[in-house]
């Protein structure tokens, strides 16, 4: 998953980043609400973490107005106010989880999971496609001749059709997964990474959209 | 006899009341007001019964010597009738008649002449017990003196006095009753003050109202909802500093307890591993004890009650979702009224008391078993887990801080061993804040074991 981390604490900020990497996830870590704006216009994200006091702002109204233009990317509330009415008021303002710091990483992680799970209609860590039985939780897709093992970059592509089930993605969509990993993303990237995962999960799961993008087979 | 006349007495008119000393003194004013008034009425009667008398024994004497004068004049039987037809009418004057050589020619028959022994005196006088009238000597005129006895007046003046007087005595215990009642309805809002007054504590510091009262109590309410809105500030600047430490310390905890799980995840198993785990585990700890340490700072120094009751069923469902994501799954279950909770507690206070109780009985309850929340119309709530049932010397020893019981390590309270052994405490002291109660039930209610922690808001105690 792509994801962009707003906090401005360094200690955190990095600490959070490098789990979210370590966890294969691509995190893009920015300090304030204008660069986080920016972003968020720019990069289609599959989720955010957002503190809410922050520099220049604070986090609700970021979270507001992400709402108020139409965007619906799932939203994780971290933040040190641990008041009952600050996490009811963010979560009326749209956020779809609140965790109270300090946090460990692993919980944060989890909380990651369900909520993209529950974003991409699929709130059990568990989804099968024609004949695999992926387990998101554990990163473990099982076909009918075993385990299919699956490089990193090929997971976080797979992993954009696993929270978009039935949707279109366009091939910029994919692009965009793949930039935070300091890596030169040629114009023909996708396409290779497309090929390898059907190779190795079988040439239906991803349907090709001429002229549009691509798009997980349903379930 | 002091103590049981105090007895008798209804509290609100005991001597230290101010209604009391109103109606007590105004009572006293008017009775020693109403005797000096009727005193100087007495006095003034006295003086014009006396006018009145002296009036009348003017008159008598000058009809007196008139008779008299014919009397001597026919000196026959028709004077003797004239004389037989005045003094049984006027028995109790006497009279002496003196001719030009100051003789006494005529007298009140059998009656002793004693107080004319003097003669005749122009004018009005007392003497031997009788009011004495002469128009005086004249030479060669007949004289009159006519005396009438000093009781009879006496007699007339006392009998005016007593009625007087018993008609004030009479009044008195009447003019109480309406001083009572009166005080009673004037310090209506003195009392209605003093309710609201008594009604403001720590938790409740609404203003008082203004509107309505004399002149006099609307300045002292205006100073004392000066004084509260001093206070709500002070309060309010001390919630923000709370809240804003909690804020202040929660980040740097954040960041070393995420930087230590970095290393942890990025060293290779050994000696420095060991070391990060150690740390790990004193954060925890550290993180642990200053979330517990900030909502006992919470639950003492601010304000718990709202001053309008809200539905309380939005922050029990919020805090039960947050345990149910943050592990305890399907282990937590909740039920709440269909037709709403409402409740004064303020919401971040019914929070911080709930997530207490949760805590403590996912904590200490039996591995695995359920824990469930109830919340009833009224705003108690109430927690219960499974476990053995703890001794009422454990249970008693729960409220107490940085009391872990001394339990088997799986019953409710008993020492886990990785509580900071606030939780009840700082529960209990946010109930009684808020003018409620805690109750523990070991076994539960209705149950053979387990454990139970209920909230009672105010008025369901």
């Amino acid at each position: 998953m792509r994801i962009l981390l707003v906090e401005d604490d360094p200690g955190l900020g990095a600490a959070v980043r490098d789990h979210m990497r370590a966890s294969g996830h691509l995190a893009d870590w920015l300090t304030t609400l204008a660069d986080a704006w920016a972003a968020a216009g720019t990069v289609g994200y599959d989720l955010i973490l957002l503190d809410l006091a922050l520099p220049d702002g604070a986090g609700l109204g970021f979270l507001a107005r992400l709402r108020g233009a139409g965007q619906t990317v799932p939203v994780i509330i971290l933040t040190a106010r641990d008041q009952i009415t600050d996490r009811i008021a963010g979560l009326n303002a749209g956020a779809d989880d609140y965790l109270v710091k300090p946090f460990d990483l692993a919980e944060l992680g989890a909380r990651i999971g369900a909520v993209s799970r529950r974003h991409g209609g699929n709130a059990g860590p568990r989804t099968v496609i024609g004949g695999l039985t992926v387990d998101m939780a554990a990163r473990r897709i099982t076909g009918a001749q075993g385990d299919i093992a699956l490089t990193q970059r090929e997971w976080v592509i797979f992993e954009a059709f696993l929270n978009r089930p039935g949707q279109v993605i366009p091939k910029s969509t994919l692009e965009d997964q793949l930039y935070s990993f300091d890596a030169e993303v040629e114009s023909n990237t996708i396409e290779v990474y497309v090929s390898r995962l059907r190779k190795k999960l079988g040439p239906g799961v991803i349907e090709t959209q001429r002229g549009l993008g691509y798009r997980l087979s349903a379930p | 006899m002091m103590r049981w006349l105090a007895f008798l007495r209804p509290k609100a008119l005991r001597p230290q009341t101010l209604r009391w000393r109103l109606a007590l003194g105004l009572a006293l004013g008017v009775l020693v007001l109403g005797l000096l008034v009727r005193l100087a009425a007495g006095r003034v009667v006295a003086e014009e019964m006396d006018e009145v008398f002296d009036s009348a024994l003017e008159q008598i004497s000058g009809r007196i010597l008139a008779l008299v004068v014919v009397e001597l004049a026919l000196d026959g039987a028709a004077a003797s009738q004239a004389q037989s037809q005045l003094a049984p009418q006027e028995a109790y004057l006497i009279y002496a008649v003196r001719g030009p050589d100051g003789r006494i020619l005529r007298h009140t028959p059998n009656a002793d002449l004693a107080p004319f022994a003097q003669g005749p005196v122009a004018g009005f006088r007392n003497d031997g017990g009788y009011r004495i009238y002469s128009p005086g000597a004249q030479p060669g005129r007949y004289t009159i003196e006519v005396a009438e006895p000093l009781d009879k007046r006496r007699e007339a003046v006392e009998e005016s006095t007593r009625v007087i007087l018993a008609s004030v005595l009479l009044l008195f215990p009447f003019s109480v009753v309406a001083m009572l009642w009166f005080v009673a309805r004037a310090l209506r809002p003195v009392d209605r003050l003093r309710a609201e007054v008594t009604a403001r504590d720590g938790h409740d510091l609404r203003p008082v109202t203004e509107t309505g009262l004399p002149q006099e109590l609307a300045v002292i309410a205006a100073e004392v909802n000066q004084l509260l809105a001093r206070v709500t500030r002070t309060l309010e600047a001390e919630r923000a500093f709370t809240t804003n430490s909690a804020h202040e310390l929660r980040t740097p905890i954040a960041a070393a307890l995420a930087q230590t799980q970095r290393l942890l995840a990025e060293v290779p198993p050994g000696p420095l591993a060991d070391r990060a785990g150690r740390v790990e585990e004193a954060l925890h700890r550290l993180a642990r004890l200053s979330e517990k340490l900030m909502q006992l700072a919470r639950a003492e120094g601010a304000g718990v009650l709202m001053a309008k009751a809200q539905d309380m069923r939005p922050v029990v469902l919020a805090v039960a979702e947050d345990f149910r994501r943050g592990g305890l799954g399907a282990r937590l279950s909740v039920r709440v009224p269909d037709s709403g909770a409402d409740s004064r507690m303020d919401p971040d206070a019914c929070a911080i008391l709930l997530r207490n109780l949760i805590e403590n009985a996912a904590r200490h309850g039996a591995a695995g078993q359920p824990v469930v929340v109830t919340l009833a119309e009224n705003g108690a709530f109430w927690v219960v887990n499974d476990g053995p049932v703890l001794p009422p010397e454990v249970l008693a020893r729960l409220h107490h801080r940085f009391e872990r019981g001394a339990g088997t390590g799986t019953g409710a309270g008993a020492g886990g061993g990785d509580g900071a052994g606030l939780g009840l405490a700082i529960a209990d002291t946010i109930a009684r804040a808020a003018g409620g109660e805690l109750r523990l039930h070991s076994p539960a209610r209705g149950h053979l074991s387990g454990f139970e922690a209920e909230f009672l808001p105010a008025g369901c105690k």
